[in-house]
Formats: C-alpha cells, structure tokens, sequence
C-alpha cells in the first residue's frame, strides 16, 4: 500500500522511494524491508521496473497495482467516513 | 570497492542465488544511499540478513500464498523431513527402552507393553506410508531421470551414497569390537565403545538427512500430476497423525515407566526411586515433539493447497 501510494505520483528508484514514505507515511522501511515488498510486489504484477543504466532502477505502477490502490483506497475511505460520523468528526 | 562497500555487498549471501540475481545491484545501491559513508551499524545488518532469510524461506514455499501445487509439495516435503527426524528419535527411544521389561513384573506389564507395541506398530505403519509415496513418484522420477535430471541432483545422491558406504563399513569394525565386549561393557561400562556407538549414531542421522535432502531436491524438480500429488498430500496428512499417535504412546510409556520402574530409566538398582527425567529421554521426547511441529505446519500448507489442487485438476 505505501510503495502504491508512492508510485502512484510516479516511478522511484529504491531510495527515492524509502524517502517519500518516510514523508507522508511517517514509516521507515530498512532496505531488506522495501526490497522484500518490492519484490512481492513485482511478482503479483502490480509494479514493473523501468529500464536503467546505472544500479539504481526505478519501478512505476502498473495497471492492476493502479487498480489495487483504487480498491484499498476506497475501502479506507469508507471505513474512515463511519469512523468519522460516528466520532461526530468532519473530514477535510 | 571500497571496505564498507564490499561489507554490504557480503549481506547478499543471507539472499537465494535467484533473487541477488535480479534485485542484488539494486539492493546494495539502496543500501549505499543509506548507510553513505558511514559503517553500517550491527542491527541494520541484522536487518537486512533477516531480510534474506524470509526470501530464502519464502522462494522455500514455506510461506506466503503460493500456488496450491507448491503449497501441496512443499507442506508434503515438510513431512517428510518430519519424519526423518521422528526415525532418529525412533532409534533413541529403542535404545532407551531396551529390556524394559525385564525391569517390571507380569502384573505391571501391560501398560507399557501396549504403548510400546503402539510405537513400533504405528512406526511400522508411518514407515509403510512414507516407502508407498515414494513408490508413487517413481514413474514421474524416472522421466525426470531420463530428461536428464540425474545432473541436478548428482551431488546429493552421491554424497548421500558415500555417507551409506561409509556408515555400513564403520559397522564391521563395531561389531567386532563389541563381540570382545560384555554385556555392561556394551551398556555403557566402556567410555571409548560408548563413544564410537555415539559418533556412529551421528553417522546414521546425517546419512538419513543426506537421503532426505535428496529426495527433496528430486522431488522439487519433478513435475508430478495433481492426482499424484493430492495422493502424496494424503499420505503425508496420514504420516504426521501417525506421529502424533507414536508420540502420544512413547508419552505414555515412559509415565508408566517412571510410576512403576524408575530405576530402570536412569540405570540404577532395583526399588530405588530416581528422577524419571533422564537426559536421552528428554531429549528423544522433545525431537518428537519439535517433528510433530513441523509435520503440523506441513499439514496446515496441504489443507490450506487441497481445494485449489482439486480445482486444478478438474
């Protein structure tokens, strides 16, 4: 969900990406970590590598990954607006 | 490259081969860009070689949602190495429980004497299964063979064989040497026989791993049908509660030894009444215990793969 997230504003190389989701997410992944999501995620089709030159190679979004996020969003969104109107809570 | 770089590059051996192929570059530039030019620290290295091993456990099939034919296979193959692990504890428990009878008199016999007739019985009956699901991989095992997969597992089979000639061949000079033995001597009265029995036993186990590492390296590599493999699912489901049953019964007779003879579990004089906890004991119960465990796990991969198999082969 996090790779997604980031992905979804464009593809990123390994470190770019640890980076942006210690932004918006406030979440460290140690390198075994993300590698190890991005390699579950690769198989599943829902990322794909780009082509590069040096050893730093960017991954993007695929179709079905897009799909994935869209669906997971969704479900997110629905729960948080229960949340929110049974807390009384107006969500921005 | 430099020191560090080289360290971090030295992580990547915690990873199967496979995947440092594909992502190894990218993993150790990632790593780069973290650690800059400091030394990594121990917990970022724990990290990362954790890392390796759960893609070393998961490219396994050990975890994770595979296909049901792997899950099949691999939950299958867990039995197996359950098992030979349970034969070990098997040849323990015999040992221990030589001559137990002698050791109680007729109206306290038949307890024990029923647990153990379980254990050797469902023993004989778990062996049986295991022989049939080998014989069940054989017509695809010799396709394998006649494709030309005897280069793959080559070093497995030979390493084993020679673990076997050399177990067989260190059985002669034993045998001779416990021939000019008595009984005491051969119990236990001669550190240097007890000894040579010890590392021959050691001998037996890594030969009967060696086997069983062969037959998972066929087996990985063979392409069964699915109804061989549900059929090996079944048997193996069959195997593991035969297990549980041996253990529950070698349970029972060491509860019935230690109300009724404790001396003889720990080797001292009639009546007397030492702890019935003997260290050879212990630890055979806890090898059935950690097999059952794993042949547990085994079984949860099959049940979970069964469905989707059926589905599969429809």
């Amino acid at each position: 969900m996090l790779i997604l997230t980031s992905l979804a504003a464009g593809s990123k190389h390994g470190h770019a990406l640890a980076k942006d989701i210690k932004e918006f997410a406030g979440v460290s992944l140690g390198p075994g970590a993300l590698y190890g999501a991005i390699t579950r995620l690769e198989e599943r089709g829902l990322i794909e590598a780009l082509e590069s030159e040096d050893r730093r190679r960017p991954y993007r979004i695929t179709g079905a990954g897009s799909a994935a996020l869209v669906e997971v969003v969704r479900d997110m969104h629905q729960i948080a607006d229960v949340g929110a109107t049974r807390l009384g809570l107006t969500l921005a | 490259m430099s020191t560090g770089c080289d360290e971090l590059a030295e992580l990547l051996r915690w990873y199967p081969a496979a995947w440092r192929e594909r992502y190894g570059d990218e993993l150790v530039a990632l790593m780069q860009d973290v650690v800059g030019d400091r030394q990594p620290s121990f917990r970022f290295k724990l990290s990362v070689a954790w890392a390796g091993l759960r893609e070393r456990i998961y490219g396994a099939g050990l975890v994770g949602d595979q296909p049901p034919v792997e899950q099949a296979r691999t939950g299958s193959l867990l039995v197996l190495c359950a098992w030979t692990a349970f034969v070990l504890a098997g040849m323990s428990f015999s040992k221990v429980s030589e001559h137990y009878s002698y050791a109680l008199p007729p109206s306290l016999r038949a307890l024990p004497q029923s647990a153990f007739k379980s254990v050797a019985g469902l023993g004989i009956i778990g062996a049986s299964l295991v022989a049939l699901g080998a014989l069940a991989t054989l017509p695809a095992f010799v396709r394998f063979i006649r494709n030309g997969g005897w280069t793959s597992i080559r070093g497995h089979v030979l390493r084993a064989a020679a673990l076997t000639a050399i177990t067989a061949g260190a059985l002669v000079p034993l045998s001779l040497w416990a021939h000019h033995l008595d009984l005491r001597q051969r119990n236990g009265g001669d550190g240097l026989y007890s000894a040579a029995i010890g590392l021959w036993a050691l001998l037996v186990a890594v030969t009967l791993a060696q086997w069983t590492a062969s037959g998972v390296a066929a087996v990985r590599r063979i392409d069964l049908p699915r109804g061989v493999l549900r059929f090996e699912a079944t048997l193996a489901i069959a195997v593991a509660v035969a297990m549980v049953l041996v253990t529950g019964a070698a349970g029972l007779w060491w509860g019935a030894m230690a109300h009724d003879a404790p001396w003889f579990l720990q080797g001292t004089a009639p009546g007397t009444s030492p702890s019935p906890f003997t260290l050879q004991l212990v630890m055979t119960l806890t090898l059935m215990l950690t097999a059952v465990l794993t042949a547990a796990y085994g079984v949860a991969r099959i049940t979970r793969s069964l469905g989707g198999l059926k589905q599969a082969s429809m």
